[in-house]
């Protein structure tokens, strides 16, 4: 039996920042990790993050991952377990685990549960066909083993994860066919959506996926309109479903901590505390097994959930702790789902959220209404930037990565605005933006965000798409800078009648 | 829309259908589900299932998901071996 003051279940996000937390205070700390690596989903994350700078927003997810696990490796009070799966929990406070082949006992003080999410499934006809993949086996196969789930890919739902994993299969060079919503607005963050609508991908709202076609392996799809029931066939090798995460709390349940059924959160959660913890004595909980979050709020949850527990060990009250809960309310300023889920466990009662507005065409399509394009383009004939983000949602590095201060924002979740007087066209906030939302525009060239292979060379002719990825026209690169953290900066030449939508580019082979 | 054709348990291949014939034949608790039919019982422990079969109880008795959906746990949670907890023994 080994002791220890703190036993954290769960090698992500959450579980890291929780093990870090505790280490601050010389405590005796076990990570135990499942899998071979650290990291959790944030492995496989090549996306940039959101937030605000404090929470490394711009930064890929793969990068932060690397971060945390370097962190965790320089501390000498944290005991990793890799290959380490937690089997069970006992009265008397004994935890067992599977480790190197023998089960083992471990007596801690404490525990954090952060054991995350699992993904839903959905019944359809043939789902069972080899080539219908869960979004997070598509991620894994491609980002971290390197191999293509298949050529065609047809994405089941507009979530983030649906989303990001569009753009990724693109990246990857898959023919992604479609993103199919149920219901009649995206889900996940505009910007997200805007993006894969530039590669030229659909997104189906009120659509559904009805039944898998093939005889061994899937070759097709139908989708239907949930309204009018007509159906569409479209072809494809994969069948990727992207259709929301549950918590994972196997642990939780069998601790027979108090459990609430919350489906803004995801499904089951234990009930806890804003300290994050759980109706039974010493047991905490982080991350999305406390509920469906982001990967940011899981960090913070994990953090404030560590030094909870280091507190009530050792007597020191960190004052961290009452800035990440400020952090975390910042940061939930506008997710609606979030807190109207966490005010059925009782926490932020009278917390209220910004109202998130109904962007029309942009909440259907992922392409802004005329409008909001033209209120963006001023008036001077000069060298400026183009932020296309209408959506509030936590994120600021354009305010930070300004020189001038030309961008400013009322708060984090404001939607930025821009002093053409100000700018400079220097292009720092369309390298930095998470979204890929920004683009300077002259007067016969748009600099754009640029983050497929191959990179084209200046001089080279390319085709310019608009919005939709629809072809406006051949034109030469003028410049190409690349960035360090790979979103590289293609300036390229467009015709005056073109300027306001070419968005993006295509490299002719 | 195929009910057969649709897999809910993937560990141990339960089809919708089998799943509805059973509700319609009164057996509305995702316990008795899981003792007939062994849904839920196979290596992910019901994580795939549990939800799908909870809705569809939740759909044809009118009942709210949060009286039908509570997973019940025991440990171990993972599949492991005798070996794994007493020692491997050379049997020679």
């Amino acid at each position: 039996m080994k002791n220890y003051d703190i036993l954290i279940i769960g090698g992500g996000p959450a579980g890291i920042s929780a093990a870090l937390a505790a280490s601050k205070f010389n405590l005796k700390v076990a990570l135990f990790e499942e899998k071979e690596t650290l990291g959790g989903q944030l492995v496989k994350q090549t996306h940039k993050f959101f937030g605000s700078k404090d929470e490394s927003a711009g930064t890929r997810g793969i990068f932060i991952a690397q971060k945390l696990i370097n962190d965790v490796n320089n501390k000498d009070n944290i005991d990793v377990y890799l290959n380490s799966m937690v089997l069970g929990y006992y009265e008397d406070g004994v935890v067992t685990a599977l480790v190197k082949g023998k089960m083992e006992k471990f007596k801690p003080k404490k525990i954090v549960i952060a054991t995350g999410a699992f993904e839903k499934s959905l019944p359809f006809e043939n789902n069972d066909l080899p080539g219908v993949f869960g979004a997070g086996a598509v991620q894994t196969l491609m980002n971290v083993y390197g191999v293509l789930p298949g050529k065609e890919v047809l994405m089941v739902g507009s979530g983030n994860i649906g989303l990001i994993v569009s753009y990724q299969l693109a990246q990857a060079g898959v023919k992604v066919k479609g993103i199919v919503e149920i219901s009649e607005k995206i889900g996940g963050y505009l910007v997200h959506a805007s993006k894969v609508r530039r590669l030229g991908i659909p997104i189906y709202t009120k659509h559904t996926i009805t039944k898998a076609i093939g005889e061994n392996k899937v070759e097709g799809a139908i989708i239907e309109n949930i309204e009018t029931k007509e159906k569409k066939q479209i072809s494809c090798d994969v069948i990727c479903l992207a259709t929301g995460l549950m918590p994972l709390s196997d642990i939780i349940n069998q601790i027979n901590c108090e459990m609430k059924y919350i489906s803004e959160l995801g499904g089951y959660v234990p009930v806890h505390d804003d300290n994050m913890k759980t109706t039974v004595e010493n047991i905490f909980v982080a991350g999305d097994t406390a509920g469906i979050e982001e990967a940011t709020a899981a960090m913070l949850e994990g953090e404030l959930a560590g030094l909870y527990a280091s507190y009530e060990l050792t007597n020191i009250f960190d004052n961290r702790i009452n800035e990440i809960k400020e952090r975390l309310k910042e940061f939930r300023k506008t997710s609606s789902k979030v807190v109207s889920g966490l005010k059925k466990l009782n926490l932020y009662n009278d917390f209220t959220v910004n109202s998130q507005e109904d962007l029309g065409k942009l909440h259907r399509t992922g392409i802004p209404e005329k409008e909001s394009i033209e209120s963006n383009i001023p008036k001077e004939n000069k060298r400026f930037a183009i932020i296309e983000c209408y959506q509030k949602i936590p994120c600021n590095p354009c305010v930070s990565s300004c020189p001038t201060n030309a961008i400013s924002m009322d708060s984090l979740n404001g939607i930025p605005k821009l002093d053409t007087n100000k700018c400079i066209g220097c292009g720092n906030c369309v390298a930095i933006c998470p979204g890929l939302a920004i683009f300077v525009v002259d007067k016969e060239s748009v600099l754009l965000p640029y983050e497929f292979l191959p990179l084209p060379n200046k001089g080279d002719i390319v085709e310019v798409v608009d919005r939709e990825g629809k072809f406006l026209e051949k034109n030469i690169v003028l410049n190409v800078r690349k960035m360090k953290d790979k979103t590289n900066l293609i300036e390229v030449k467009v015709s005056k009648e073109h300027i306001n939508n070419a968005r993006h580019i295509r490299v002719v082979k | 829309m195929n009910e057969e054709k649709i897999i809910v348990c993937r560990c141990e291949d339960i089809t919708l259908k089998e799943i509805r014939d059973l509700i319609n034949d009164g057996y509305t608790t995702l316990e008795e589900i899981k003792r007939i039919t062994r849904a839920v019982m196979g290596p992910c422990q019901g994580k795939t299932c549990g939800p799908i079969i909870a809705r569809e109880i939740s759909k044809i008795t009118g009942k709210p998901i949060e009286e039908i959906y509570k997973p019940s746990i025991r440990p171990p949670f993972g599949g492991l071996f005798f070996k794994e907890i007493v020692g491997e023994k050379d049997e020679k």
